[in-house]
């Protein structure tokens, strides 16, 4: 599903280089739940971005479903995360002067998709995340964890192969990071591979596998039992 | 593929820098199509075609102080000296000098009887000798011209003749030739003769301008104070002011030659007010675009800073960088033409107002569609370059905290 071999990313100033990935190995197998922990600055953002084709890399490669995406053009880029990819961000990052349907629609249009396939869809992630009555509020007019929510529905709109989610519930208290992971793990049921940045070490253990960065490199590589008090 | 709907959705729940710029927009167009308007009227006025021979035409005035003169024998002496220095063309006594917004004005009636003649529009009344058309540069176009032995001195002479600008003769025969007609002055008859193509007036805003008409009177000798108007080449004309001095001096020194002017000079003296108003408001409608064309580049720029990270969500969310330049440049064009309809119609109206309060003519509604094309490229201009900008800012401005 996802490969990554010997990926670097140097940032490069005039004064100085800074290696936030090296020599950087992964492989995540499709209907994977994958965490990734590590402690700030070790690069997890980063491999998050070269993972969701955000910012490209220095060195190495890799393939997403098969197909190398190292050398991609802008916009071949943006048509596979469009495609490919569904994003779930700390901040949710909705636009504030976007409805929750004309939220979620966002990824659709740029995909040019038509109007009633949209309508489905739309209509179809947000009853899913269980805010099909509310599709006109504004995002302001929700909680945080309601939210967190639009997001993941925005994400699973273009029904990605698999979901980038950067510190879901970094911005949530107890009980709805504990709903939206519940969504999360209901998602990767359904066959989405999902990978998670977290700094939750109680949220990555919920997941299959658990990868630590540190230092820019995978340094670990732990198997969990699925946790007592999960859902699987 | 546009998106308008989420766009309009968008400025309508953020509604205050883009009223302001809407606004902005409305007056602009209205300002700048009543201004463009009265900039061509003036620029349409100017490049009328005068009939004249503009740049070979030398006016000048002559002052005969000396009781002692014969003003009538000394105005034939004065136009032999002048048809007979070296590169003159021609040269001739006139009552009045055309564009200068100075001269005389009459009008015929066309039967002896004042109650039920019909009467001609006015005209400008040039009372001149068989050299005044060929001076002029005029060209006849029907009919003939003055000869020698049918020039008369006064007012009140008979076998009056005249030729009249063909604008006039259309006006009031139609179709019908002039010639050979025989019009009243008064209890004078007037026959016309010829009809000359081009003869403006002497005064360039007035709705007679075109209407003119020549009458066979040297009445040079009536008074001590004349013009003259004298042809020759271009390239002679600086030469033949002092030519004229000398040899008008030499004939008789008791008087003065002075004011002289080539008609070009005089018309771009008469049409002075209408350049200086079209440049002025030339300036205005640069300034105006000017400061839209900023206010449209402020907002987009207020814009991207403030959308930096849902720019950066929308890349991410599979946005290519066409599509970010096309959000910013749909959004500006939504605001730019609901900016130029209202404008427009708000120029139709103030227009209208003008019209009324200062009888000028109703503003063509092409100058509305124009104003709002030429705003519609203010605004690409305007708007190209920050939503290149924008479309420049990285997608995985999505994970940073911003």
């Amino acid at each position: 599903m996802l490969s990554m071999k010997n990926i670097s990313k140097v940032f490069k100033t005039d004064l100085v280089e800074t290696h936030a990935l090296r020599d950087f190995n992964l492989e995540v197998n499709e209907g994977e739940f994958v965490a990734v922990t590590g402690p700030s600055g070790s690069g997890k953002t980063t491999f998050l971005n070269i993972a969701g084709l955000l910012e490209g890399f220095t060195s190495g490669e890799f393939s997403l479903d098969g197909v190398n995406v190292s050398n991609l053009s802008d916009n071949k880029s943006a048509k596979v995360r469009n495609e490919k990819i569904g994003f779930i961000f700390q901040g949710f990052n909705l636009i504030p002067d976007l409805n929750l349907a004309e939220n979620v629609e966002v990824p659709l249009r740029y995909r040019g998709m038509n109007a009633s396939e949209r309508k489905r869809r739309v209509e179809s992630a947000l009853e899913q995340v269980g805010l099909g009555a509310r599709m006109k509020h504004l995002p302001t007019q929700l909680s945080g964890g309601q939210q967190q929510r639009v997001a993941i529905a925005r994400a699973l709109a273009g029904e990605p192969r698999f979901l980038l989610a950067d510190e879901p519930t970094g911005n949530l208290d107890s009980l709805m990071a504990r709903q939206v992971m519940e969504l999360l793990e209901n998602i990767n049921q359904q066959g989405t591979t999902i990978i998670m940045v977290t700094h939750d070490s109680e949220l990555a253990r919920r997941a299959q596998r658990n990868i630590q960065i540190v230092d820019g490199q995978v340094c670990d590589f732990s198997m969990y039992q699925p946790a007592a008090t999960g859902t699987r | 593929m546009l998106h308008i709907k989420p766009i309009l959705s968008s400025l309508m729940r953020s509604k205050s820098a883009p009223v302001l710029l809407l606004l902005q927009i409305i007056l602009s167009v209205a300002i700048v199509a009543n201004a463009s308007f009265i900039i061509n009227e003036r620029l349409s006025l100017m490049q009328r075609e005068s009939g004249y021979a503009e740049d070979q035409i030398l006016t000048f005035n002559l002052y005969n102080f000396d009781p002692a003169i014969d003003n009538m024998k000394q105005n034939q002496v004065d136009q032999q000296i002048l048809r007979s220095l070296p590169n003159v063309i021609d040269a001739s006594y006139s009552n009045m000098l055309p564009l200068s917004g100075s001269g005389w004005m009459d009008r015929y009636v066309d039967g002896p009887d004042a109650d039920t003649a019909k009467s001609t529009p006015g005209f400008a009344f040039y009372l001149g000798n068989e050299h005044l058309l060929n001076v002029m540069g005029a060209k006849l176009i029907a009919g003939r011209n003055f000869t020698a032995d049918e020039i008369n001195t006064s007012l009140d002479d008979s076998g009056m003749m005249a030729l009249v600008s063909q604008p006039l003769a259309k006006a009031f025969w139609g179709d019908e030739s002039p010639l050979g007609k025989t019009m009243y002055q008064g209890e004078q008859a007037v026959t016309i003769i010829g009809v000359v193509d081009k003869l403006q007036g002497a005064w360039v805003d007035h709705e007679n301008f075109e209407y003119s008409v020549i009458q066979n009177i040297d009445f040079g000798g009536s008074s001590s104070n004349k013009s003259y108007m004298v042809r020759a080449l271009p390239e002679h004309i600086p030469a033949l002011e002092e030519a004229i001095s000398k040899a008008l001096y030499a004939e008789n020194p008791n008087r003065v030659v002075e004011n002289f002017q080539t008609l070009t000079t005089i018309k771009n003296l008469t049409y002075s007010n209408h350049r200086l108003m079209a440049t002025v408001l030339s300036i205005m409608v640069v300034l105006l675009l000017l400061i839209t064309a900023l206010g449209l580049t402020g907002m987009v720029m207020f814009n991207i800073q403030r959308r930096t990270k849902q720019i950066g969500t929308r890349r991410a969310l599979g946005a290519r960088k066409r599509d970010i330049i096309e959000y910013f440049m749909v959004e500006n064009y939504l605001i730019c033409i609901v900016g130029g309809v209202i404008g427009g119609m708000l120029s139709l109206v103030l227009g209208q107002q003008l019209m009324s309060l200062y009888s000028l003519p109703m503003v063509p509604v092409i100058y509305p569609i124009i104003s709002v094309i030429g705003l519609l490229v203010v605004t690409t201009l305007a708007v190209i370059v920050p939503a290149a900008k924008a479309a420049n800012i990285s997608p995985a401005m999505a994970t940073r905290s911003v």
